[in-house]
């Protein structure tokens, strides 16, 4: 039974963290059409920003919020001068835009504070065991956390104003215009929470992972596989599926194989996928012809 | 306003396209050792591929200063036989296909006489054709290979570094002697882990047939290893060799802490790095390994000679292991070429190889080659973590021969 609920709880943490990562890639689909390749290395630059002011003796509270800061600065700059002037619904060149921009910042990364893997730190160290089991703070922090960011999301886009605003521009760009909203303004915000939402992710990740360039490849690798099997249009989906991928490759690392963690999960994505393409929670789209 | 954002949308355009230029022309720079120059008889022109850049770049970087650091040394006083060794780098971002165009240039532009210290197993293969077959440069102390490189042993080719199955022997016969009954090999998936993962049992079983041995198969790059440890606790086990990169062994041990399982544990080489203290601080804590090299904290004259050189010629990178990798290999180059009469070619420092024994390095075991021997030590050096530090433990051993 502890061993069940170490290996369940270290699940939903992962899980919560691709989550995490998905809203912040559904939130700014959404809004701009654009799949961001970039965010994940985009926030490596804020985890850098954060370690340095660690290493400094900056609070690591203080060099999260500086991360999210860093990571949204970042993503607003490539927004405005290489993703904005490609016009709206160039769904492809964007794609390959981001990707070249996920190098850059990979390599800039590098050329700055080195290839050599650096600590982050944790947030809250120890344990409090339950049920026999060790459960580490951090995990269940990285729980909270995440919980109460996609509690918030999920109030804004629910009961605000500007929430209903983004939602109306997601739906149709012209319809907003035409009753007053900028998109252009809606879409920088949606930029902006999107990339932050990616850094928290990338704070609550990197105490596990340790910090080199491409350090967050692999949880973006499965927040997308996350959004597709949550459905690439739903923030309910991103969260769901993120973690549903994150509790299924730890059962599978541990039931059956931990060589075989990925195959377990993408099997059961592509299975998801072949019976319903638009995943657990997207709207099957039809266009008259 | 507009022509504000206007403008800054152009600066900030223009400064990305520099960063991608200033970035791309740092990548691209070849780099030569510092303190020879010209092309002619007085210098010993050699080259290297290293990944300087890319995902393998914590590698390159640091044995490239180590082995700079002994050649602006060896240069200062007066290079091999009054000859300085110009040692030219090129970035191949740990990619066989770079690898190949950067073999072309050292060998058809540069003219270099043989390939030093370079980095890589499958970059190096990818050379093999071009610089060993067709053009007959020896390929010398490059840090990676396999068993295949040196049995039968190959012309030209001669390596500095035990192999890593000879490595997974020595830390076999360490858990053994410390009263292992039952070991577990954690091991990532890839083939190259698998079959280090495999030597562990054969030698376990040849010191003391009753020592049982299962293996944990992980997949490559993970990290979280709750399951994984929860498996090991299961297993019931009395030691844990890990067969894995140094993020992932950190990742291993700190995950081990959290869930109080404390066994004594067992690396190869790759995991005696700095990062893996620095990863997992405390928890690394008493992790046992073998290295290539004494550790860079020990207290031999060879060693010292090392941080003193590393502190004056690169004084912005750590005096780590691999900066010693790069410094074993340049010393073995040098003290051999030492040895050649006359011109050094490709064809005296090949031959200079094949009659060298006994080269000791100080750092590293002694080495010995000859006709039929390529490799020239299947010896290591056990190493634990003491206070946040690698330690030397003992002199350099030789693991049981693997059948």
């Amino acid at each position: 039974m502890s061993q069940f609920l170490l290996v369940l709880v270290s699940g939903v943490a992962s899980g919560a963290v691709y989550g995490l990562m998905g809203l912040g890639l559904v939130i700014i689909y959404r809004a701009t059409d654009v799949v961001n390749f970039a965010m994940a290395s985009l926030a490596t630059l804020g985890l850098y920003v954060a370690v340095s002011l660690h290493d400094r003796g900056v609070a690591t509270v203080v060099g999260v919020l500086a991360a999210i800061a860093i990571t949204v600065a970042a993503g607003m700059l490539v927004r405005e001068t290489v993703i904005r002037p490609l016009g709206q619904g160039q769904l492809f060149s964007a794609l390959v835009v981001t990707m070249g921009v996920s190098l850059i910042a990979e390599s800039v990364a590098g050329s700055i504070w080195g290839d050599q893997p650096k600590a982050f730190p944790n947030l809250v160290d120890g344990t409090v065991r339950w049920s026999g089991a060790a459960l580490p703070v951090q995990s269940l922090v990285t729980i909270a956390v995440a919980a109460v960011a996609m509690a918030l999301v999920g109030y804004l886009f629910a009961r605000t104003t500007l929430g209903s605003a983004m939602r109306a521009a997601a739906e149709s760009a012209d319809t907003a215009r035409v009753i007053g909203l900028s998109s252009q303004r809606l879409a920088r915000i949606s930029w902006a929470l999107g990339l932050g939402l990616a850094a928290l992710a990338a704070c609550l990740y990197a105490p596990r992972s340790g910090l080199v360039p491409t350090a967050l490849v692999a949880p973006l690798f499965r927040a997308f596989a996350g959004i597709f099997l949550g459905g690439l249009t739903s923030m309910y989906g991103a969260v769901l599926g993120g973690l549903t991928i994150g509790v299924l490759d730890n059962l599978a690392a541990n039931y059956v194989s931990a060589s075989f963690r990925d195959t377990f999960v993408f099997s059961f994505t592509v299975l998801v996928l072949l019976i319903r393409p638009q995943g657990m929670f997207g709207t099957r789209t039809f266009q008259r012809v | 306003m507009f022509r504000i954002m206007r403008r800054f949308r152009r600066a900030a355009g223009a400064t990305a396209v520099l960063a991608v230029i200033a970035l791309t022309a740092n990548a691209c720079a070849d780099e030569d050792s510092a303190g020879a120059g010209g092309g002619d008889g007085s210098e010993i022109h050699i080259g290297a591929w290293l990944p300087l850049t890319g995902s393998t770049a914590a590698y390159g970087g640091p044995q490239k200063a180590g082995a700079d650091a002994y050649f602006k040394m060896l240069n200062a006083s007066g290079g091999i036989n009054g000859r300085k060794v110009r040692w030219t780098v090129k970035d191949n971002a740990g990619d066989p296909q770079q690898t190949v165009q950067i073999a072309r240039e050292l060998v058809g532009q540069d003219d270099v006489v043989a390939i030093v210290n370079a980095n890589g197993t499958s970059q190096a293969e990818a050379a093999f054709p071009f610089v060993l077959d067709q053009s007959k440069v020896p390929v010398l102390n490059e840090v990676g290979g396999s068993e295949s490189w040196f049995e039968p042993p190959r012309p030209g080719l001669f390596g500095t570094q035990t192999l890593y199955e000879d490595q997974a022997a020595a830390i076999a016969a360490w858990a053994v002697q410390d009263g292992a009954k039952k070991i577990t090999v954690v091991h990532s998936d890839p083939a190259a882990f698998v079959n280090v993962a495999e030597q562990v049992e054969p030698v376990a079983k040849k010191l003391d047939p009753s020592v049982e041995v299962d293996r944990v198969s992980v997949k490559y790059q993970t990290t979280d290893y709750t399951p994984v440890i929860s498996k090991v606790k299961a297993a019931d086990t009395q030691a844990v060799i890990l067969i894995l990169t140094s993020p992932e062994a950190a990742a291993f041990v700190k995950e081990a802490k959290l869930q109080g399982l404390d066994l004594p544990t067992y690396a190869y080489a790759p995991v005696a790095a700095e990062s893996t203290v620095s990863l997992a601080k405390d928890a690394a804590e008493g992790l046992k390994a073998v290295q290539l090299v004494k550790a860079p904290s020990d207290s031999d004259p060879a060693v010292k000679e090392f941080r003193t050189a590393m502190a004056e010629y690169e004084p912005d990178e750590t005096a780590g292991f691999l900066a010693l990798w790069g410094w074993s290999n340049a010393k073995v180059f040098a003290e051999i070429a030492k040895t050649i009469k006359g011109p050094v070619t490709s064809q005296s420092i090949t031959a200079a190889y094949e009659k060298a024994s006994k080269v000791d390095p100080g750092v590293s075991p002694v080495m010995s080659f000859s006709a039929s021997n390529h490799l020239g030590t299947r010896s290591v050096q056990r190493v634990v973590v003491e206070n946040g530090v690698w330690t030397s433990v003992g002199d350099f051993y030789t693991p049981p021969a693997r059948d």
